[in-house]
């Protein structure tokens, strides 16, 4: 019995040693991760100066930059919304064949690297297509327009929107749809007053998600126009004509207003996952 | 009433073959089976939630088998209740009234009425998710009755409930076929059924 209860003793002091050690080895190695992803951005910071911040608000180039960024990134989100979430509730919802091959063909803009899939979106709107041709027709050049950059900023991000979505119209059970629809409710209703508002929390991560994206591309943007400059581009801009010193500020208010919108747009959706 | 003929229908492993079945109004029936005998996919296909592969169904006379689901006159009381929890018990009732158009005043008279009359007028502020089972039943309930369907279909309704709460369930199932709506009632247990249905159907598994 003394020698049961001894080795007990033994095997929970060992486990207890064993779980402080690789309590101790997963505490250091996320401390090292997250010090990966901290120690860049307050380096950042602290070697750019308040005078250099200030005067870089007033720098009319960098504010018209930063309105493209955000109002571009927000009106392209807005309008790929209205066919993304029909398509993750279809992804959700719906089984047929060949769905592993578009949920695959919907993930492709995320593992392309983004200067092709730039060269892609120019493809598309170039004077050479269709839309291009139509757009001349029209008295137009979609190429370095704000259009073109809202259509490359959509089409790499636009996948966060709808694998996030879909992922929430997945979580709603398929009996409050059923209910709904031996309620009365057509399935255009099911979609608005039940799966959308249950889907909320996801939605709005998706928004974000495709949204913060956007505004912070560079790659893909870059090859469809240069000017007018988004922000990551005029970053990229000063860095390549006048060095480190000038673009150090620009990125530092960028990378303060991306924090600060991606706050302000995420607290609605902890809100409504709280209550 | 109710009039199902030679339904047909197949998912996965199971198959539904020529199942037939007749009511009139104000039957109450028990169908009796075990788990997985198919006993939910019939509702499904009766409340048009599920589309017939052969077979009709018709209701009131009228043939009803290619109906959508949100235009046959037909309430079905799910085994969990799918009361939407972004809704609270009184947007839940009137969620029926308001997808058809009716004015506020009307709305608010008839949740009124049937919330009282199914003793859950103190839960109408309240979220589906704070209930009881007993109680959220009775929400459930309310909000199936008031768009008065011809037939109701009821699944397992008193499977989650604990004894003393099965008591008054069966009281309430009572009172409403009093009304003279006709009940399908499935479940897998014959004596839940004992003093409610005045028919039985068994299927097998």
């Amino acid at each position: 019995m003394l020698f049961l209860i001894f080795a007990l003793k033994e095997n929970t002091m060992h486990f207890r040693n064993n779980y402080t050690a690789i309590r101790l080895i997963f505490l250091f190695l996320s401390g090292v991760m997250l010090l990966f992803i901290i120690a860049p951005l307050l380096g950042l910071f602290f070697s750019t100066s308040v005078p250099d911040l200030f005067q870089t608000i007033r720098d009319r180039e960098v504010y018209s930059s930063i309105g493209l960024s955000l109002g571009v990134s927000a009106l392209f989100t807005v309008l790929a919304a209205l066919f993304a979430l029909p398509l993750a509730y279809i992804m959700a919802r719906k089984e047929f064949r060949g769905k592993a091959m578009l949920q695959g063909l919907i993930d492709i803009p995320i593992v392309l690297p983004h200067s092709a899939a730039g060269i892609a979106v120019l493809g598309f709107i170039s004077r050479d297509s269709a839309l291009g041709r139509f757009a001349d027709i029209l008295g137009f050049n979609l190429v370095g327009s704000p259009f073109a950059i809202g259509v490359a900023m959509a089409f790499v991000s636009v996948p966060f929107l709808i694998n996030a979505a879909r992922d929430g119209f997945q979580a709603v059970p398929l009996r409050l749809e059923q209910a709904a629809r031996s309620l009365g409710a057509s399935p255009f209703k099911v979609f608005r007053q039940i799966s959308l508002p249950l889907a909320r929390p996801s939605v709005i991560t998706g928004l974000v998600m495709m949204f913060a994206r956007g505004m912070s591309e560079f790659g893909a943007v870059v090859i469809v126009a240069y000017h007018p400059m988004t922000t990551p581009v005029l970053i990229f801009d000063r860095f390549n004509s006048y060095g480190l010193d000038y673009a150090r500020p620009v990125a530092v208010l960028f990378i303060i207003i991306c924090i600060l919108v991606f706050i302000a747009l995420r607290l609605p959706g902890r809100k409504t996952k709280g209550t | 009433m109710l009039s199902c003929r030679n339904m047909q229908y197949s998912v996965g492993d199971f198959t539904l073959r020529d199942f037939s079945l007749d009511l009139t109004k104000g039957d109450y029936c028990a169908l009796l089976g075990p788990s997985g005998s198919g006993k939910t996919v019939i509702l499904e296909l009766i409340a048009g939630l599920r589309p017939l592969k052969k077979g009709s169904v018709y209701i009131n006379g009228k043939d009803h088998t290619h109906t959508p689901a949100q235009h046959r006159p037909v309430g079905i009381l799910f085994q969990d209740y799918a009361l939407f929890p972004h809704m609270t018990v009184f947007q839940n009732i009137s969620y029926p009234l308001k997808i058809r158009g009716k004015e506020r005043s009307e709305i608010e008279k008839t949740v009124n009425a049937l919330a009282a009359e199914l003793d859950i007028s103190r839960h109408l502020n309240r979220m589906p998710g704070t209930l009881s089972g007993g109680e959220k039943q009775r929400v459930a309930l309310a909000r199936t009755l008031v768009i008065h369907p011809l037939v109701l279909l009821l699944d397992e309704p008193l499977s989650a409930l604990d004894a003393p709460l099965r008591e008054s369930s069966v009281t309430l199932l009572k009172n409403v076929s009093a009304k003279g709506i006709t009940i399908l009632h499935v479940t897998h247990d014959p004596s839940e059924v004992i003093t409610l249905a005045g028919r039985r159907i068994s299927i097998a598994p």
